[in-house]
């Protein structure tokens, strides 16, 4: 089991947004994440699937990585990221503060150890 | 906008940008490329595409990316030029809510590298 808990900040998500280049004013304008009926800004599907990638195991092994974005993360949201793996297969969450999961049908595939080193 | 195919784009992995981009997962930035990266060399390079493509006419501000799948055979190395190209394979609407399915097949010297699967919806969080 691996584990990671990220307390997500706003300085955070800019900082994704202009790393990716994905800048969506959802993710850094409040008041226009409000105008279009959002709480206020919220984080990147991709930054938590970013970190979900974290805890799935060494990024050479990745073969596979999915997941569904079942709820969003705003500024100031604690989330614990869990990767639990089993014959190469990795289930992988995402919970918030209140318990709440934030991906769903998250799951990794890995490439054997053996396969790495061709 | 089913079926729409948008032409290959060129991208280059940048050491620099591979490591601001590990920074900003709180990733070592010496660690290589991070496996997300796939979201900048293969979604964003074509996803950009189609919401520039004024047919699609996709309504970026309110799009939220639902679900992302990738698939590697390999992670790409700095310094590689990859070639990315993405296609709309479903684009729906019900309810009054849009849902696009969008692919990006990315190569290097026309071998496979990495497969992306990207669910969009747009007008859902109203």
């Amino acid at each position: 089991m691996r584990e990671l808990v990220v307390e997500f900040t706003k300085e955070q998500i800019a900082a994704y947004a202009q790393a990716s280049g994905d800048s969506n004013p959802i993710h850094l304008d409040d008041e226009f994440a409000r105008s279009v009926g959002l709480p206020g800004v919220i984080a990147h599907g991709m930054l938590q699937m970013g970190l979900l990638a974290r805890v799935a195991g060494e990024p050479g092994r990745l073969r596979r990585l999915s997941c569904r974005f079942a709820g969003i993360v705003r500024p100031g949201d604690t989330v614990t990221f869990r990767g639990d793996e089993h014959d190469q297969t990795v289930q992988l969450t995402a919970v918030n503060q209140d318990g709440q999961p934030v991906v769903s049908r998250a799951i990794a595939e890995l490439n054997s150890a053996d396969d790495r080193a061709r | 906008m089913t079926g729409r195919v948008y032409p290959p784009v060129e991208f280059r992995i940048e050491a620099s940008h591979v490591e601001a981009f590990a920074r900003a997962l709180g990733a070592d930035p010496a660690g290589g490329v991070p496996p997300t990266y796939a979201a900048v060399y293969a979604l964003g390079t074509t996803a950009r595409q189609l919401f520039e493509d004024s047919e699609a006419a996709v309504d970026f501000a309110r799009l939220l990316h639902r679900e992302q799948e990738f698939e590697w055979e390999r992670q790409p190395e700095m310094g590689e030029m990859v070639i990315a190209q993405g296609q709309v394979t479903s684009d729906v609407e019900r309810r009054g809510v849009r849902f696009i399915t969008f692919e990006s097949n990315v190569s290097a010297g026309g071998v496979p590298v990495c497969r992306s699967r990207a669910v969009f919806v747009i007008g859902g969080a109203q």
